[in-house]
């Protein structure tokens, strides 16, 4: 049979963001596909270089637009390990808590996410009415539901309002209640099951071929590689939590272990409130926060783990007060551009958007 | 005496009727717009709760849309870059009319946060007509709703004439692509 | 794990001992980088690959105009011995060839054909390193380098809304800054000269 052309192009109801993957297909099975990244380039690392080392907190989060905390925590550790500054006691918990907040909303919106090309709408309703409930959180912390612009060199921009701890206790409460539902809705549902189980399978020498990070990672190899406790930033020392992982890496397995991630998450959540010490959130960084601060010279990577996988920024400063160069290190660049060049043929057309779901290919941060 | 004598009701000429049809067709349109699933941009991540029961879309009698051939609204959610715009404007054609285009976000607006970047276009109607915008970087949900709303009340008042203006001034819409595009029609090889 | 700064120890001693390492950076328990030559950047992978560092975390280069040096980044990553190491080597700006790294590192094969795009390095040994991954119908120099502005780019191709001038001078008097400079100077020639 003659292989058809088929796009699973930027303009479909089952991509996450915008990029299209090229297929060619013969009958129901794919035999060769590309990614088409690009869509989403707006030129981020000429951008930086343009802009002051203070003024780019407007344009950092911008990077990966579910999880823009991420970016402001990496850009912030770059810059505080080349000044060698130490940052105040309670801006690390504080930290810790907007970083697990954000990683909660982009799991449930990834769960969530696998009701579209299953068919499956009430999961998605579900898990987004979650979802907005973090956000509003997110408004009365920082001012923004997105783009939050808080986690800067030496701190955090201001304290957290009085009465928050009342609001995410409630938020959290009713998550972990109805945590049984939601995998009996998703991960539970026979449905859902017959798709997942069994296909879009990761093995371990492919990890490390494509150097993938990240849950694929963890439930691929069954080891608990994760920065987190690996390297630890931000106080990750003083909590109590494990890393799940599993031995058979399908795409149930993986998402098995987003759902206890969850679990970990809220657990973390709870002993930052009760840690908290009270103090100074910022540290003044010279003459009042003004424009014309500089960095000294180095080249530094910071790591943050995502919920991706290892998400990092590679800094480079010349002393001045624009950065030299900084390179972003996409969490998904591996699985998303080689992965779906080697290993998507050979899944059938309909797994396709699910493919791209299940292995947490997320295009902004492939095309910056 | 009562007179007996009754005049007939004047004829309405054949735009008068046109026009009544046209908005009865609109009323219609305007409490039942269809809405294209393409997410351009960062405000797209505004859409999840405004499609879904935080803030439902559906009580205005909007619904998403699978295809560009039966949509009625293309929603420029934030940004668009070069590769982007050539899509945009295939499937910006392949629309059936009458077609509306909402700008989220300041960046179809004036260029926004990445005005000054090789890869974004700048002002977004010299491209394609739009019709309403919604500004904000990026704007709340709240905001998207009102943004509709506004449409609505546009078409209404048969002020909503972007695909008119398309066909109007074609030739200007076609330069200016041609100049920021290159080409605009899309080759594929890439990878070939 | 073992402890972080025999990590380091260690590293150190597995480079050191086969290779010149023109420059070390130790930046804290947890990453380190050296300089190496050119020629010798592909058997120092080679060897970290062998000692354990088998994942590939980035691959970039970074533009140095006043010394016309292109400078090429590796990081890698081993999760028994945390520790991410920065290999970097300078190579001529004029003409960057740098060897094509795919043999060791399979998952690099992207990484090169974007730093091809964005800054001009060949890699023999790729095999489709030419072709445009991110930008499309790309017209004009590699857009990372130092001598691109991307500000005058944009302003040439894309068309600028015009915005009608309408607005209006209010009175034709001079303004109030205008009348205090006068005052002061009048009043310094009266007097004899400026304050000191």
């Amino acid at each position: 049979m003659k292989q058809m052309k088929l796009f699973l192009g930027p303009q479909h109801p089952g991509m996450h963001g915008n990029a299209s993957v090229h297929l060619y297909v013969d009958g129901d099975i794919i035999k060769r596909s590309f990614l088409l990244p690009g869509m989403l380039h707006r030129g981020f690392e000429k951008g930086m270089e343009r802009h002051s080392w203070v003024n780019n907190i407007s344009l950092i989060p911008r990077v990966c637009v579910v999880e823009p905390d991420i970016n402001e925590m990496a850009f912030a550790m770059g810059t505080e390990k080349l000044l060698g500054i130490v940052v105040p006691e309670r801006a690390h918990w504080i930290r810790m808590i907007i970083l697990e907040l954000a990683r909660l909303s982009i799991h449930l919106m990834a769960y969530g996410g696998l009701g579209g090309p299953t068919g499956n709408y009430t999961l998605m309703y579900h898990a987004h009415a979650d979802r907005n409930s973090i956000l509003d959180i997110f408004e009365q912390i920082t001012g923004h539901r997105v783009y939050h612009q808080y986690i800067v060199t030496g701190g955090v921009r201001k304290d957290l309002p009085k009465g928050i701890e009342k609001d995410i206790h409630t938020f959290i409460d009713s998550l972990e209640s109805r945590y049984e539902e939601y995998r009996d809705l998703g991960i539970e549902n026979p449905s859902i099951v017959a798709r997942i189980k069994d296909t879009i399978m990761l093995p371990e020498s492919v990890v490390w071929e494509l150097g993938v990070t990240g849950i694929g990672m963890r439930s691929a190899v069954g080891k608990p590689y994760d920065i987190r406790k690996v390297m630890p930033y931000a106080r990750y020392d003083q909590v109590d939590f494990e890393v799940p992982t599993s031995d058979y890496s399908d795409a149930r397995a993986r998402i098995d272990c987003k759902l206890k991630e969850v679990i970990q998450s809220i657990s973390i959540i709870r002993q930052c409130i009760e840690k908290m010490p009270l103090g100074p959130v910022r540290v003044p960084l010279g003459r009042g926060q003004s424009m014309r601060w500089t960095v000294p010279k180095g080249y530094v990577y910071s790591p943050v783990e995502s919920s991706r996988g290892e998400f990092g920024y590679y800094m480079v400063s010349n002393g001045g007060t624009h950065p030299w160069r900084i390179g972003v290190r996409g969490a998904s660049y591996p699985q998303g551009l080689l992965g779906i060049e080697k290993y998507m043929p050979g899944t059938r057309l309909d797994d396709a958007a699910l493919w791209v779901d299940t292995m947490g290919v997320c295009s902004p941060e492939i095309d910056r | 005496m009562k007179s007996t004598k009754f005049t007939p009701a004047r004829k309405l000429s054949k735009e008068e009727v046109d026009r009544k049809w046209w908005e009865i067709g609109d009323f219609f349109r305007r409490n039942s717009l269809w809405m294209l699933m393409y997410c351009t941009g960062c405000c797209a991540i505004e859409l999840p709760p405004a499609m879904t029961s935080a803030y439902d879309m559906e009580r205005l009698g909007m619904g998403p849309m699978a295809t560009p051939r039966q949509a009625d609204i293309l929603l420029i959610s934030g940004y668009l870059s070069v590769k982007s715009l050539r899509r945009v404007i295939y499937t910006y054609e392949q629309m059936g009319e009458p077609k509306y285009v909402v700008g989220l976000g300041s960046c179809p607006i004036n260029g926004g946060i990445y005005h000054d970047s090789h890869a974004v276009i700048n002002q977004l109607d010299q491209y394609l007509p739009v019709d309403t915008y919604v500004a904000g970087c990026m704007p709340n949900t709240e905001s998207v709703m009102n943004g509709f709303v506004d449409l609505m009340e546009q078409i209404r008042n048969k002020t909503a004439k972007g695909w008119v203006k398309y066909q109007e001034n074609n030739e200007w819409y076609k330069k200016n692509q041609k100049a920021a595009l290159g080409e605009v029609d899309v080759h594929d090889e890439f990878h070939e | 794990m073992t402890n972080s700064m025999s990590n380091v120890e260690y590293l150190k001693g597995v480079i050191g001992q086969t290779y010149k390492v023109l420059e070390t950076d130790v930046i804290d328990q947890y990453q380190v980088s050296f300089v190496v030559k050119q020629d010798d950047v592909l058997q120092v992978l080679v060897t970290l690959k062998n000692a354990g560092w088998i994942q590939m975390s980035y691959l970039s280069a970074i533009d140095w105009p006043d010394e016309n040096k292109f400078e090429m980044v590796y990081i890698l990553m081993n999760w028994e011995r945390p520790v991410h190491v920065q290999v970097r080597t300078k190579i001529d700006r004029n003409d960057p060839v740098m060897p094509s790294i795919i043999t060791i590192y399979p998952g690099a094969k992207y990484y090169e054909r974007e730093c091809h795009e964005f800054f001009g390095v060949k890699f023999p040994g790729n095999p489709d390193y030419e072709k445009q991954l991110i930008l499309e119908l790309w017209d004009d120099m590699p857009p990372l380098r130092k001598d691109f502005d991307p500000q005058a780019y944009s302003d040439r191709k894309f068309t600028k809304r015009e915005y009608s001038e309408d607005y209006k001078v209010l009175s034709e008097e001079p303004s109030k800054k205008a009348k205090r400079e006068t005052r002061k100077e009048r009043a310094e020639s009266l007097k004899g000269g400026p304050k000191s």
